[in-house]
């Protein structure tokens, strides 16, 4: 309400002082163009200064007088012509609309044009402020901790905190730099290598690599119940091919878990893959899920509840990337393909909706089972397959 | 709020914009006095609300208020505070509005300072200011809006480009505006008179302190702009002939032959409609080089954002002020009456040569710009025009001007006497042939084509003070008496003086550097030395650090003359944080006008690092001249002449010219 009454205020104000100048009687201009007879007089001036400066001869002094003169001359006679000429009646007429024309055109346009392009409703947000206040805004609150340990760079406390809400928003480098600061400062302790180990893996597209299997040995061996640390160890021994002792481990982490821990369901399927009996009690749906390629994994779907709905857009924008790139690698994966669509039609982008489609298609050809999946998805989510189709 | 009330203020700008358009040149038609007094009331509020919009989103940035789009696009709660509020500009939106600030600025300075014009060209000179005005209030609310929001806001910025995080971006477009914008004021007055269809000696008096005013700041913002690239980049040039510096010299060279050609219209009444044709010629180029920078046909640093349809509407006003300005030129231009007849060896002649050659010069970079851009639109075909075609013609081209340069203000207006002015000359010229091969002796060695380079930009600047002795006549009279003539010359006289003399020290400040410069690229580790320029540099190694937005690499380095250590130098490489951007930051010693420069390249796998060390002579001539010339214009910008004709000074001018020696 303030906004509009200030508003309303700068608009009178400003439009007073725009028919200011127009309230005096309509009087027509004097036609005496003395400024310009002024400056040829000074020209005269001129001549005759540098002539007693001997700047220039007598001779030359003379001809510029003259043209100088001439130029003076010139100007009486067109003065002497423009007299008589001058605004009348009509003019007085049309004078009175100008005041009206002002009444009208800085409101209207101004409003109007305001309308259309403003935010009323938005107050003005200096980062100050809102850092003093942060409430429940984890941007704010990291962005505050950030500032933080910028003035006090060896705040080790500060870096713990930070580490793993820069790993649940993905700002993987970030975390990376945290984690190491906490290491460095703090000293090693298993959570920390762990988490370490695990910005990592996801650096790497989920490969554990030499660096990041060191951290979760060392994260073992400092406390032997740190379970996420010894599941990367044994998906380590996997990903390495050494299927036995990736099932021992697996083994082991499932009996020293609680029952009914969260990850038991993802252990026993990794002991199904390499070659032993999965637990016959663990619910397959979730594992199975973890397994198609860009299905977020835990970890991400709890960071993506913490965004922004913008910074949210660009994570989803983000997995979609990834997953579109992977089938491009492996296109023998039809859930894939079917989830690609859906995303790009989700996100809004048709185009790349109907490239994913065309590119699914190669693989499963639309007389078979799997290329029916596809065409039907099309028309359900309203994509034109035209061109697709054999 | 305050935020929507700056937005506000530019949506009201426009109202005030669209009704100075019309009633002032209504006005002005009809003989209506009060229509006409609406254009300074209007022009100045104009510009206040232009003013407090910029200061709105000025303000924005210095609180880090993210809720603005353009704000968190831009800018980083963590840096400094000047590169905060310069970051206002460092983009596309912010720039645009610095633009139309100055605009406004100068419709306003036109309304306050000038009372001493006749009401009706006034008017119509604020009305065709604020036609501009009104195309680029338009341009930036409808495609490129400064004050759009973001809801919810996000607590971090993106941080302004690293290259631009730079004091240079402080001034360097300010003023650089202020010249290219100031053309605005004579491209107006020029449609102004042929709207009029009257335009006389008198006219080229009033424009006169406009086009000096923005041929000065030109200067200085074009020469800001290279030293801000030569130290900034990396790469030790100073002058790339990329197309949007051309963009910015383009002005220039059209601007420096307005400047002279206003000068024989204003004495002789001679040149009347190659006049207005070139104010129009010069606001056209700075218009273009507006749309090459903005439209985003060209990239490199100063291509902020590339989007087509600002291209097309900023394409839109070129085409419609450029085409429409000169549809009226060739309506209206021959029914004025044209001026005086000279000799072709006068004043006026030499300043007629001086326009041939610089108008040409401006077509050859003309050519040079737009050929690459034509010829990938049509064909496809990517080339590109580079130094040795601009050396070639443009070089080619500058040797006849400069040698003529020093005739111009020793000849006399109507009919002069070359062989007097040869008679005066010689002394200077012969003084100037000893210096430069004087110079290169002392430098050992140098082509002929450098001696006479050196032999010119002295000869330019011996030539300037010959003015000054002859006029003076410190020759033939006692010191004393030349003495107090001296200062009795008018302030333009002195002007005209120093910006000759400038250009002679930035000619030879050019081909000092381009004949005896020195480049080593030299792979060192810690404790090595390497030499240049007769100095020795000690290589002490490598330090980190942190600055409040990026992380560098700093390297050491020592640097002795004759075994004894004179100075140090550090030279580093940037890694600013939030744009993962490097930059490097080189490490520049100045010697006397000489400098070493110092630039780090890439670490090599056996330890060692990549150094470029130049050795660069006399450099600082180059932008001390364009110091020089820039002075010159301030000089003769205060001279009382230009001020003549204002109603409340005219008694007291009157008074002050009758005192001789003043």
């Amino acid at each position: 309400m303030t906004l509009w009454i200030l508003l309303a205020v700068i608009t009178a104000g400003v439009s007073a002082v725009l028919i200011w100048p127009l309230m005096t009687s309509a009087r027509p201009v004097e036609e005496l163009r003395e400024d310009e007879a002024a400056v040829y007089r000074d020209q005269l001036r001129e001549v005759d200064r540098d002539r007693a400066q001997g700047l220039i001869g007598v001779e030359e002094a003379g001809y510029a007088k003259a043209e100088i003169g001439r130029r003076l001359l010139a100007l009486a006679d067109k003065r002497a012509d423009a007299k008589g000429t001058g605004g009348g009646a009509a003019s007085r007429a049309r004078h009175r609309l100008a005041p009206l024309s002002v009444i009208l055109c800085v409101p209207l346009i101004g409003l109007c044009l305001y309308l259309f392009l403003g935010n009323p409703d938005l107050p003005a947000q200096p980062l100050e402020a809102r850092l003093a206040n942060p409430g429940n805004n984890m941007a704010l609150l990291v962005a505050k901790a950030e500032r933080h340990l910028a003035e006090k760079p060896d705040d080790g406390a500060g870096w713990d905190l930070l580490a793993p809400i820069y790993f649940r928003a993905m700002r993987l480098g970030d975390a990376e730099m945290a984690y190491r600061n906490a290491i460095r400062l703090n000293g090693e302790s298993s959570e920390r290598l762990a988490g370490l180990g695990e910005t990592l893996v996801a650096s790497n597209e989920g490969v554990v690599t030499e660096d990041a299997r060191h951290a979760f040995d060392r994260a073992v061996a400092l406390d032997g119940r740190n379970m996420r640390a010894r599941f990367y160890a044994a998906l380590a021994l996997e990903q390495a091919g050494r299927t036995d002792d990736a099932r021992r481990a697996f083994e082991a982490i499932l009996k020293d878990s609680p029952p009914g821990a969260a990850w038991i369901s993802l252990v026993s399927e990794h002991i199904g893959k390499n070659g032993g009996a999965p637990l016959a009690a663990a619910p397959t749906a979730p594992a199975a899920a973890q397994k198609a390629p860009g299905n977020p994994n835990a970890a991400q779907v709890e960071a993506m509840q913490q965004l922004s709905p913008q910074e949210r857009q660009q994570m989803i924008a983000g997995m979609v990337d990834t997953l579109a790139a992977r089938l491009r690698d492996d296109p023998d994966n039809i859930e894939g393909w079917l989830r690609l669509v859906r995303s790009y039609m989700v996100l809004g982008d048709k185009a790349k909706a109907s490239d994913a489609l065309k590119a699914g298609l190669k693989t499963f050809p639309a007389d078979q089972e799997a290329g029916r999946r596809l065409l039907a998805l099309a028309k359900e989510t309203g994509l034109s397959a035209e061109g697709v189709t054999p | 709020m305050i935020i929507e009330i700056g937005h506000y203020a530019l949506v009201l700008a426009l109202a005030t914009g669209f009704l100075l358009s019309v009633l002032p040149l209504m006005g002005a038609r009809r003989g209506d006095a009060a229509l006409m007094a609406f254009a300074p009331v209007g022009s100045v509020v104009q510009f206040v609300l232009v003013a407090f919009a910029f200061g709105v989103l000025t303000w924005a940035y210095a609180v880090s208020d993210f809720s603005v789009l353009n704000v968190w696009d831009n800018s980083h709660s963590l840096m400094p505070m000047i590169y905060k509020v310069s970051g206002v500009w460092g983009n596309h939106e912010g720039s645009m509005l610095l633009w139309l600030l100055i605009l406004t600025l100068f419709s306003a300075m036109v309304a306050l300072f000038g009372r001493n014009l006749p009401d009706t060209l006034r008017a119509t000179v604020l009305s065709v200011q604020a036609w501009i005005t009104v195309a680029f209030l338009l341009f930036i609310l409808l495609t490129s809006n400064p004050f759009l929001r973001l809801d919810p806001a996000p607590a971090e910025g993106q941080d302004l480009n690293p290259v631009l995080q730079d004091f240079g971006l402080a001034i360097h477009p300010p003023l650089l505006y202020l010249g290219y914008v100031g053309f605005s004021v004579c491209f107006s007055f020029a449609v102004a008179a042929l709207i009029e269809g009257r335009i006389d000696a008198a006219w080229a008096r009033w424009v006169r302190p406009w086009t000096l005013a923005a041929w000065t700041f030109l200067t200085a913002g074009i020469a800001m702009g290279s030293y801000w690239a030569y130290y900034e980049l990396g790469w030790g040039g100073w002058w790339f002939w990329d197309p949007v510096e051309n963009a910015s010299f383009m002005p220039w060279l059209a601007g420096t032959a307005l400047l002279h050609s206003a000068l024989v219209m204003e004495k002789r009444e001679a040149l009347k409609i190659w006049t207005v044709l070139l104010a129009i010629m010069t606001f056209s180029l700075s218009l273009l080089g507006t749309f090459l920078v903005r439209s985003g046909v060209l990239t490199s640093v100063h291509a902020f954002a590339t989007d087509p349809s600002r291209g097309i509407f900023i394409l839109a006003i070129l085409t419609f002020f450029i085409g429409g300005a000169f549809v009226l030129f060739a309506w209206r231009a021959p029914t004025l009456k044209s001026g005086g007849l000279f000799a072709p060896i006068s004043r006026e002649g030499a300043l007629v040569l001086n326009n041939l050659i610089l108008t040409v010069s401006t077509a050859t970079v003309l050519t040079g710009t737009l050929y690459p851009l034509v010829l990938e639109t049509l064909t496809g075909e990517k080339i590109s025009v580079g130094a040795p075609f601009f050396n070639l013609t443009f070089g080619l081209l500058m040797i006849p001007l400069l040698l003529a340069v020093p005739f111009g203000p020793l000849l006399a207006w109507k009919r002069g006497d070359l062989l007097g002015a040869l008679q005066r000359l010689y002394v200077a010229a012969g003084l100037a042939l000893a210096a430069g091969f004087g110079l290169l002796y002392a430098q050992s060695g140098g082509p002929v084509v450098a001696a006479l380079g050196l032999a010119i930009g002295f000869y330019l600047v011996f030539g300037a003070l010959a003015d000054l002795w002859y006029r003076a006549n410190f020759g033939k009279l006692s010191f004393k008496v030349a003495f107090a003539r001296l200062k009795g010359l008018p302030r333009s006289a002195f002007g005209t003086a120093l910006a000759h003399l400038g250009l002679g020290v930035t000619v030879l400040g050019i081909v000092a550097v381009t004949t005896f410069q020195t480049e080593h690229v030299v792979e060192m580790r810690q404790g090595e030395t390497a030499e240049a320029g007769g100095y020795t540099l000690l290589f002490d190694g490598m330090r980190e650090a942190v600055g409040p937005n990026f992380t560098e690499e700093r390297g050491h380095f020592t640097v002795s003359r004759g075994g004894v250590a004179i100075a140090d130098v550090w030279s580093s490489k940037r890694l600013y944080t939030a744009r993962r951007m490097p930059t490097t930051e080189a490490g520049i010693l100045s010697f006397g006008a000489s400098q070493l420069y110092v630039s780090l390249g890439d670490h090599m796998e056996d330890g060692g690092l990549v150094v470029r060390i130049w050795w660069k002579p006399f450099i600082l001539c180059i932008w001390g001249g364009a110091v020089i010339m820039m002075i010159g214009g301030f000089v003769s910008l205060s001279d009382r002449r230009l001020r003549v004709g204002a109603p409340s000074r005219r008694a007291k001018l009157a008074k002050v010219a009758l005192e001789p020696a003043e």
